[in-house]
């Protein structure tokens, strides 16, 4: 599986159809590189990529810490 | 990568030199048990893991707790003195690089003086060469031999492509998740989603009690806050505790469910195995009576000779005899009587006549006696000495006055009476010639229910043997023995009783998670209520985002396990329908349902409609497994494994019967490149080999025969046993 394989089986979770993160049927197109405004995804990609890198847990959760506490 | 050959020097029952030659397509080697198929598998393990299977154990062991065992008896027993070496040679050809792995493995003892010195470990040797270049070179660095190795079969894959037909049944277990998601594994990376979860719970966590803080820093109660964080910490805690438990539960359950399900397969046999048992019982112990009634007949039937007066068959004319001459009897005994009697009458008269004619001048008897004693007659006075015919005159006198009258009693008792026993006998016979009327009566029935219960008894034997037989066979079909079946329809109900108590431990538990979670929300909807001032809203959203994150992670990891649960099925039904194709018996889909906890799954046979097919039996379970473990290999995505790699299997068919090994054989030849099968199918069964060799639809490598030099019962030990290798085709 590649990364965005794997994105795209996240993606292709019922949530994000019920809290109108993505309409139906956009799951299927989103590819690696589109942009995103919603943190969830980005959350999502950077501990897909942690994973892909082989980071520890620990370099990722950082990442993802970082990532939602500059949203101020 | 093609397995060219392997080589094989002095390797267990291999002595001296052996070479197998394998090509692309399915190469066999056929032999009966104990013919040298699982040495063979040993010696391609062995040159790759330093190890070979011990049956006993069932486990691989290394060479150094198997030492001398790997050597070949006979060629220790021909050595007088000296090294003898043990080695397997195999030879690989990547076709894609055009270059050879040559893979050696050698272990050594020492001879001396009928001493045999054992090596303490093998050596291993690896030549690489490539055909353009005529040069080998050895490689010697222990991470590129391992490279190269990996190369030849790599660590993940090596259980689905190199196993023993017994271990078929362990390397993948549905009820065990390990063993499944290693599986899934080898199809897609699992573990990643498995990290993820990992990342996500954690950071769920920390920003929960990021957010917790924040809310007590923020508070306008601070006491209350506290006492809040502690009661909420508690419920936390409480909270986990039971999810905890809702998993073990859940786990329960699944075994339950899953052992039920297993259990169920079989239950109607073990049903039937029951009920004609019970009825085989019932058979034996009617049997067990009519016997015993049998026999006590045959035994009395001699006794009835006399009890039932049988020894006087025949004897009617011996009865009318005896009364005849009874009669006879008892009128010359009339007879004998009136004359008696008439001749007493006159003894008597002449009695009567002879006392009353005594002269009247006789004196009185005492006189006469003294006249006796004194030996003189007083009435004429003259002398009459003893035993004179004068004196005996005298005695006389006395001697008359002295004679009774007799009667015919008297008569009687002087001699032997047999008339009352002759009347005796003749009533008696009397009795019995009424008895001897009925006794052909009495024999013939007595016949007619000797010959009835013998019947009776043949029927119920024949009824025995009936339905041993029956049972039996459903035994065998069942592989199920009597207490087995029994055993099994205790399980069941035991299993269905815990499933049932563990649905309701799980309802009872989720009810109290559910209350838990809604005073938690009470208290985290108070403590917000308790704030101060804003909490910041990246704050607000980052618990937000982690919390959807934890969850997402969760179902996704789920779905695509599922999905890939879902691939192997299709992937394994494919390989089944070709195996099973051609036989009736055993049609259907392979479904691999889902147990209660979400983790395990249970192989089923469903039908086209979904119904499911309940005569799951050990060797459609192995054929199931069999398809699963090809389909690992084959669905791989984007993979070429059952290009690259070479299937190696001792035995795989020996469960399943033989109406799948064309099956088997052809879904092997389609699916790997190459395969190496060890089967004993093909030893006994000629039209079979016939069919392995000639049916087009199996794409066929090298077919070999392997017998041993000396039959095995014909051996008492291995000092002269090698193994003859003869090619079929």
């Amino acid at each position: 599986m590649t990364k965005e394989d794997i994105l795209r089986a996240y993606l292709e979770d019922d949530l994000f159809i019920q809290n109108n993160y993505l309409k139906k049927g956009e799951a299927q197109k989103h590819k690696w590189a589109t942009d995103t405004n919603s943190n969830l995804i980005k959350v999502i990609k950077t501990a897909i990529d942690g994973g892909i890198m082989n980071e520890s847990t620990n370099i990722t959760e950082r990442k993802i810490n970082i990532l939602l506490n500059n949203q101020s | 990568m093609i397995l060219q050959s392997i080589e094989l020097n002095n390797f267990m029952c291999y002595a001296g030199y052996n070479k197998f030659d394998f090509t692309e397509g399915i190469n066999v080697i056929i032999g009966d048990n104990g013919y040298g198929k699982s040495k063979l598998f040993d010696a391609f393990y062995w040159v790759m893991y330093d190890e070979c299977f011990d049956t006993a154990k069932k486990k691989f062991q290394k060479t150094s707790l198997l030492k001398r065992s790997i050597v070949s008896d006979k060629a220790i027993v021909e050595c007088d003195e000296g090294v003898i070496t043990s080695s397997v040679k195999l030879t690989f050809h990547n076709t894609d690089k055009d270059s050879i792995y040559i893979l050696e493995r050698r272990y050594n003892v020492r001879k001396s003086d009928d001493k045999i010195i054992e090596d303490q470990d093998s050596e291993e040797i690896i030549w690489f060469k490539e055909m353009a270049y005529l040069n080998a070179k050895e490689i010697k660095e222990s991470e590129q031999i391992e490279r190269i190795k990996k190369t030849i079969l790599p660590d993940n894959i090596k259980p689905y492509m190199w196993f023993q037909g017994e271990q078929v049944e362990s390397i993948i277990d549905f009820n065990r998740n390990d063993t499944l998601t290693q599986a899934i594994n080898i199809l897609s990376n699992i573990t990643r989603f498995d990290n993820i979860i990992t990342i996500a719970e954690g950071l769920n966590e920390t920003a929960k009690k990021e957010l917790g803080k924040r809310q007590r820093d923020q508070s306008g109660d601070k006491g209350k806050s506290e006492s809040l964080e502690l009661r909420k910490q508690y419920l936390l805690e409480r909270i986990k505790s039971l999810e905890l438990q809702e998993i073990q539960y859940k786990d329960n359950l699944a075994t339950a469910e899953e052992k039920s399900e297993m259990l169920l397969n079989k239950h109607a046999e073990a049903q039937k195995i029951r009920d004609v048992e019970a009825k085989r019982k019932n058979i034996e112990n009617n049997l067990k009576d009519i016997q015993e009634e049998y026999n006590e007949e045959q035994k009395s039937l001699h006794k009835r000779m006399f009890t039932n007066k049988w020894v006087l068959k025949g004897t009617e004319n011996l009865f009318e005899d005896y009364g005849k001459m009874y009669n006879q009897f008892e009128v010359k005994k009339m007879q004998i009587e009136a004359e008696r009697n008439a001749k007493l009458n006159t003894e008597n008269a002449l009695i009567t006549e002879l006392q009353a004619r005594l002269p009247i001048d006789v004196p009185e008897p005492i006189h006469v006696q003294h006249m006796l004693d004194n030996e003189r007659c007083l009435v004429c006075d003259r002398e009459a000495p003893a035993g004179s015919e004068a004196w005996l005159k005298m005695k006389e006198l006395i001697d008359r006055s002295m004679l009774k009258i007799r009667t015919p009693e008297d008569e009687e008792s002087s001699f032997h009476n047999f008339s009352m026993d002759l009347r005796k006998l003749y009533q008696n016979g009397l009795g019995l010639s009424h008895n001897i009327k009925s006794i052909d009566d009495d024999i013939n029935s007595t016949y007619r229910r000797i010959r009835k219960l013998d019947k009776s008894r043949k029927l119920q034997s024949e009824n025995l043997t009936k339905i041993e037989s029956e049972i039996n066979s459903i035994i065998v079909e069942a592989s199920l023995n009597v207490d087995q079946a029994r055993n099994l329809i205790n399980e069941y109900s035991a299993q269905n009783e815990l499933a049932k108590r563990t649905i309701t431990e799980v309802n009872s538990n989720a009810n109290l998670i559910g209350k838990r979670k809604e005073e938690l929300q009470k208290i985290e909807t108070e403590l917000s209520k308790l704030v101060v001032g804003e909490i910041p809203t990246y704050l607000i959203e980052k618990v937000k985002v982690l919390a959807e994150f934890s969850q997402i992670a969760e179902s996704t990891r789920k779905r695509v396990f599922r999905k890939l649960v879902q691939i192997l099925e299709e992937e394994a039904n494919k390989h089944y329908l070709e195996m099973t194709q051609g036989n009736m018996s055993s049609r259907g889909i392979i479904r691999l349902k889902e147990l209660s906890n979400g983790k395990n799954y249970m192989p089923e046979l469903v039908d086209e409609k979904g119904n499911v097919l309940l005569q799951l039996n050990t060797g459609n379970i192995i054929l199931i497994k069999l398809a699963t473990i090809m389909a690992i290999i084959s669905a791989r995505q984007g993979s070429r494994d059952t290009d690259l790699y070479t299937l190696i299997t001792d035995a795989p068919m020996s469960v399943f019967g033989e109406d799948y090994t064309i099956g088997f054989c052809k879904t092997v030849s389609k699916v790997y490149r190459q395969s190496i099968i060890m089967s004993k199918e093909f030893y006994k069964n000629t039209k079979l080999r016939e069919q392995l060799l000639t049916n087009t639809d199996i794409k066929l490598g090298k077919v070999y025969l392997i017998t041993p030099s000396i039959p095995q019962n014909e051996r008492s030990n291995r000092n002269s046993l090698s193994t003859n290798i003869e090619k079929l085709n």
